[in-house]
């Protein structure tokens, strides 16, 4: 294992925090679009669809988006100040090429209202669209970049810790499967980074590829793609993107829970095996999205149902037991941090299950497309990754102490997890009221009841998003004192 | 699914299962944090935890393939190609719906549908969808406002829905794919006689 000096370690923190910090900014500005839309969707405002529209695409590339790229700069952070040298220049070159994609992205969702929704679903930016034809092109070239970007960082990422543990191989930790006992052993937020990375740089290059065809397009309109490869290209690109969020930030709970509940968590062959089939599982689970289009291959629909149903083994039978097993009778505090770990993983579990009955193809045809599908993936992301990155960022921000009293966080973690929740269960309950989602308003729906619950639901997931408001404030209010008394420490112990 | 279905909505079958999963997490949450501040040596303590850990990876296992077995038993797929007692021609377009009884091969741009169609009740029904312009979703909501069928309308490319009306009343059809600005305003009436 190589010496990372104190002086490197201080500049990658700098770098980390810098990333935390953009989050922290953009992070609430998203979660005021999602709150815009449901307070239209409750008929409480009059926002435009061209506006209502515009602000949906923005929430979800922009959620998708910070999640990833944060799950990515903590995983950048760890791996760079405990197992391998990253290039520093290169980390704050990336920031920047990114941070010009968001501003690409802002300038042609906001300015330029373009509005096809995350997916962009081929061939709607093409097709009757309210936004002006300039908007497509700054926002695929900014998505472009946002994705070069990220590929270059996975890439050097991947590179580098291969170089430190002799390939590939040795970071699937496929040395760990034979009966050689002098193995270089890895640790287990190295093998998650890789298996996380790795698809990522699939999904990356077949997005750059489906973005460059956009782009074609939008230049020349003669041109024209078969929809049902352009659906799955896009279906694989992001749903891809999203699942590696969630396992990226798995990734550093191996690392950081430990320090709480004074367990190893090491890599053995059970890890192994799991996170290895689960590389396997995410690569395919997309074709989930694709089953109320009956003219995909008939085999694709089942094998997207089999993968769906077979991702849950590894993921509860071996991290979530992993969890089990690190803080059971461990004589712990319950802080923040391992709180938020804990409280992370419910929520990863709860989506999770209302995901794996969604993949259920029976199922399916009653909840494709309604609220169901933002229920569940927003509760794996809100309370699963969000908390997760909490729980990093408490990490992050906390002096040496990491375990000491935060009655001003812990009391913002409680109402923002009651509010998340409650916000949720509105969702939830929408989609079993067959309310379809990405309606701008319900006023069209000609049947009462889907109309009035659909209304009604919006407004009490609006109130709940003041409560999760509320809960967010304490918590940053933690953080920002966090943050200062960390820069009263390093003064006085540079003086 | 067939069975259960005769009792419970499939949306309610969803959403019981969804608590029953979600009350079951939220006691394991409870009791972790309560046991948690138990001391035990961690060798014994996780011996226990990998025991149960074993049981339950053998059952997940049992009964996920139990379940894909089960689930498989109805899907929407096998339909596509079977012969129905009636068939309708269904384009979708930014922002309508065009139905029309029998099969259409023809230029899409020469349909002539309406968005109101008169089917019998108690018969099958096959509904070949497509798409004039963009990805469009054909959702068909019982008088009750429940989601009983859907299919994706998707250009170049015709989706065979089989439905089999068994009450007699007013359905109507929404679209559960974004679309455009009039997304949310795309309806279009079956009446079963």
């Amino acid at each position: 294992m190589i010496q990372i000096d104190s002086t490197e370690i201080k500049k990658q923190k700098k770098l980390a925090l810098t990333w935390a910090i953009t989050f922290l900014i953009l992070f609430p500005v998203l979660i005021t679009l999602g709150l815009l839309m449901r307070l239209r969707q409750g008929e409480i405002t009059e926002t435009g669809p061209s506006e209502f529209f515009s602000y949906m695409t923005l929430h979800g590339l922009g959620m998708a988006g910070i999640l990833f790229t944060f799950a990515f700069a903590a995983l950048w952070y760890l791996n760079s100040t405990r197992y391998v040298r990253l290039n520093l220049k290169f980390g704050w070159f990336l920031y920047f090429l990114i941070l010009i994609g968001v501003v690409g992205l802002l300038y042609g969702t906001l300015i330029g209202k373009f509005g096809p929704g995350w997916y962009m679903l081929y061939p709607l930016p093409f097709k009757g669209t309210f936004w002006p034809a300039w908007a497509t092109k700054v926002s695929v070239i900014s998505l472009i970049i946002l994705g070069v970007a990220w590929l270059l960082g996975i890439l050097h990422m991947i590179y580098a810790l291969a170089k430190q543990y002799g390939g590939l191989t040795n970071l699937l930790g496929w040395q760990y499967l034979g009966k050689k006992e002098n193995i270089t052993e890895i640790p287990s937020v190295v093998l998650i980074t890789t298996i996380s990375l790795i698809p990522g740089v699939f999904a990356l290059i077949i997005g750059a590829a489906m973005l460059i065809m956009y782009l074609l397009q939008s230049f020349e309109p003669s041109l024209a793609f078969d929809p049902l490869m352009m659906k799955n290209m896009v279906m694989f690109f992001g749903h891809t993107l999203v699942n590696i969020t969630m396992y990226c930030a798995v990734g550093w709970v191996y690392a950081l829970l430990p320090e709480f509940t004074h367990r190893e968590w090491k890599v053995n062959k059970a890890v192994v095996y799991s996170w290895n089939a689960s590389f396997f599982f995410i690569l395919f689970a997309y074709l989930h999205h694709l089953y109320m289009d009956f003219v995909q291959p008939t085999s694709l629909q089942y094998l997207g149902q089999v993968v769906s149903y077979s991702s849950a083994i590894p993921a509860t039978g071996i991290t979530m037991f992993g969890v089990i097993a690190q803080v059971y009778h461990a004589k712990m505090k319950w802080s923040i941090i391992p709180l938020m770990f804990l409280f992370g993983m419910a929520g990863w579990a709860i989506g999770g299950f209302a995901a794996v009955v969604d993949s259920t193809i029976a199922l399916n045809s009653s909840l494709h497309n309604t609220l169901w599908v933002p229920a569940h993936f927003h509760t794996y992301m809100l309370m699963g990754v969000v908390l997760f990155i909490f729980g990093f960022l408490f990490y992050l921000f906390s002096g040496k102490d990491k375990e000491e009293k935060d009655g001003l966080g812990k009391a913002g973690f409680w109402i923002f997890v009651l509010g998340s929740y409650g916000f949720l269960l509105m969702f939830y309950l929408g989609g079993l009221n067959s309310v379809p989602r990405r309606y701008s308003n319900y006023s069209g729906l000609e049947i009462d009841h889907v109309r009035e619950t659909g209304a009604h639901l919006a407004q009490c997931a609006a109130l709940f998003v003041g409560v999760l408001l509320v809960g967010l404030i304490l918590m940053y209010l933690s953080l920002f004192c966090k943050l200062i008394q960390q820069k009263v420490s390093t003064k006085e112990s540079n003086s | 699914m067939s069975n259960f279905t005769m009792l419970l909505s499939l949306q309610k079958i969803a959403g019981l299962l969804s608590l029953a999963g979600a009350l079951l997490i939220v006691a394991v949450v409870i009791f972790l944090l309560k046991s948690a501040t138990i001391s035990e040596d961690k060798t014994t303590a996780k011996e226990k935890v990998y025991k149960l850990r074993s049981r339950y990876i053998w059952s997940i296992i049992i009964v996920a393939v139990v379940l894909l077995a089960y689930s498989f038993r109805s899907l929407p797929y096998s339909l596509m190609k079977a012969k129905a007692d009636t068939e309708v021609s269904v384009v979708a377009y930014q922002w309508g719906w065009k139905m029309e009884k029998g099969i259409y091969n023809g230029k899409l741009d020469d349909f002539k549908g309406s968005n109101e169609i008169e089917l019998p009740v108690n018969k099958s029904i096959k509904f070949i969808v497509t798409s004039i312009d963009v990805n469009h979703n054909f959702a068909i909501y019982n008088s009750d406002g429940v989601l009983v069928a859907q299919t994706q309308a998707m250009p170049q490319h015709k989706n065979n829905l089989q439905y089999r009306f068994k009450e007699k009343g007013e359905y109507k059809i929404f679209c559960l794919e974004y679309c455009g600005t009039a997304h949310d305003f795309m309806v279009g009436t079956i009446h079963i006689n």
